[in-house]
């Protein structure tokens, strides 16, 4: 079953995430990925990657590290069938949308969407974690603001081709499904 | 009356679209810039605009929508939810966010029907 979860941030994400991905695992008896999208720039960026690989410690992830062209990982040596937890689409779209050598992908939001979609449909059992960053009121500047139409774009998107599509918000879980 | 909010982007308009089965032509998009509402379209879209635009006039927001409430019977209104990040630094901002809150409030309790969308999807909240 492919998941889609979305909700503010500090809500209990990530954690509600890896327990339905151990689930995944667990019922049918098969690998267990934690897919980190994050590319380190800076020591707080490491640090922040130490303390997730803390929090998974004892979990039984195998971490794969693929921060762009997230298809890329159908073509290495996994078992395809294994459940995967992506966290985040967020850093995701970030990676390929505002590159390293300083470059801006404006269109990196149908690229992510095709992508991200490709690959719930070659495991079948993903569970995506993105960020629900659209009720501030501030006007933002352009690339902000194209970052947060794009992100909303692969929500979307995601959203269409998940089986389920959940809102964490404080702990509580909101399960959604389209009228049809 | 309807009333349907969410985050920015979350498919609202198309979601009001497509469950009402309208076209583009039936809607009016408010303006940050103009504090015209066009009560002749079937929906009134992008209502924090309209807020936004009386904020920087020093008009009240919700004392038109209350004088002109008549008017917006048997209307689809879309609304951008704004009230859930950091407190804005700006004053205008600020004042535009609570107002657009009270506003919210105000049309939700006159609203027959309320929907949420989130990710494309509608949720009836009353």
């Amino acid at each position: 079953m492919n998941i889609f979860i979305s909700g503010g941030c500090k809500n209990g994400k990530s954690m509600y995430a890896q327990k339905l991905a151990k689930e995944m695992a667990d019922a049918r008896g098969r690998a267990l990925y934690y897919i980190a999208t994050m590319i380190p720039t800076d020591e707080e960026d490491h640090k922040r990657i130490e303390k997730h690989i803390d929090d998974r410690c004892g979990w039984g992830f195998k971490t794969l590290e693929q921060g762009i062209n997230i298809c890329d990982l159908l073509k290495t040596n996994i078992d395809p069938q294994g459940a995967f937890l992506l966290d985040s689409v967020t850093a995701l779209l970030s990676n390929e949308m505002f590159k390293s050598d300083g470059t801006c992908n404006l269109d990196a939001g149908r690229k992510v969407a095709a992508e991200l979609s490709a690959f719930a449909k070659g495991t079948g059992n993903t569970v995506f974690v993105s960020d629900y960053i659209y009720s501030d009121a501030g006007i933002f500047d352009t690339y902000t603001e194209k970052y947060r139409e794009s992100l909303a774009y692969v929500d979307r998107q995601l959203a269409q081709v998940c089986d389920q599509v959940i809102e964490v918000a404080y702990g509580h879980t909101y399960y959604y499904t389209f009228a049809n | 009356m309807i009333l349907i909010f969410g985050g920015a982007y979350q498919g609202k308009l198309e979601y009001a679209l497509s469950t009402y089965k309208l076209v583009e032509k039936d809607v009016y998009h408010c303006d940050m810039e103009s504090m015209v509402i066009n009560f002749d379209k079937k929906i009134i879209a992008d209502l924090e605009k309209f807020v936004l635009a009386c904020v920087k006039e020093g008009i009240n927001a919700k004392e038109c929508l209350e004088d002109n409430l008549e008017k917006l019977q048997g209307k689809i209104i879309i609304f951008d939810d704004i009230s859930q990040g950091v407190v804005p630094i700006y004053k205008t901002e600020r004042a535009w966010r609570e107002m657009t809150g009270r506003c919210m409030t105000y049309l939700g309790q006159q609203a027959d029907e309320v929907i949420r969308v989130f990710c494309g999807i509608g949720n009836k909240v009353k």
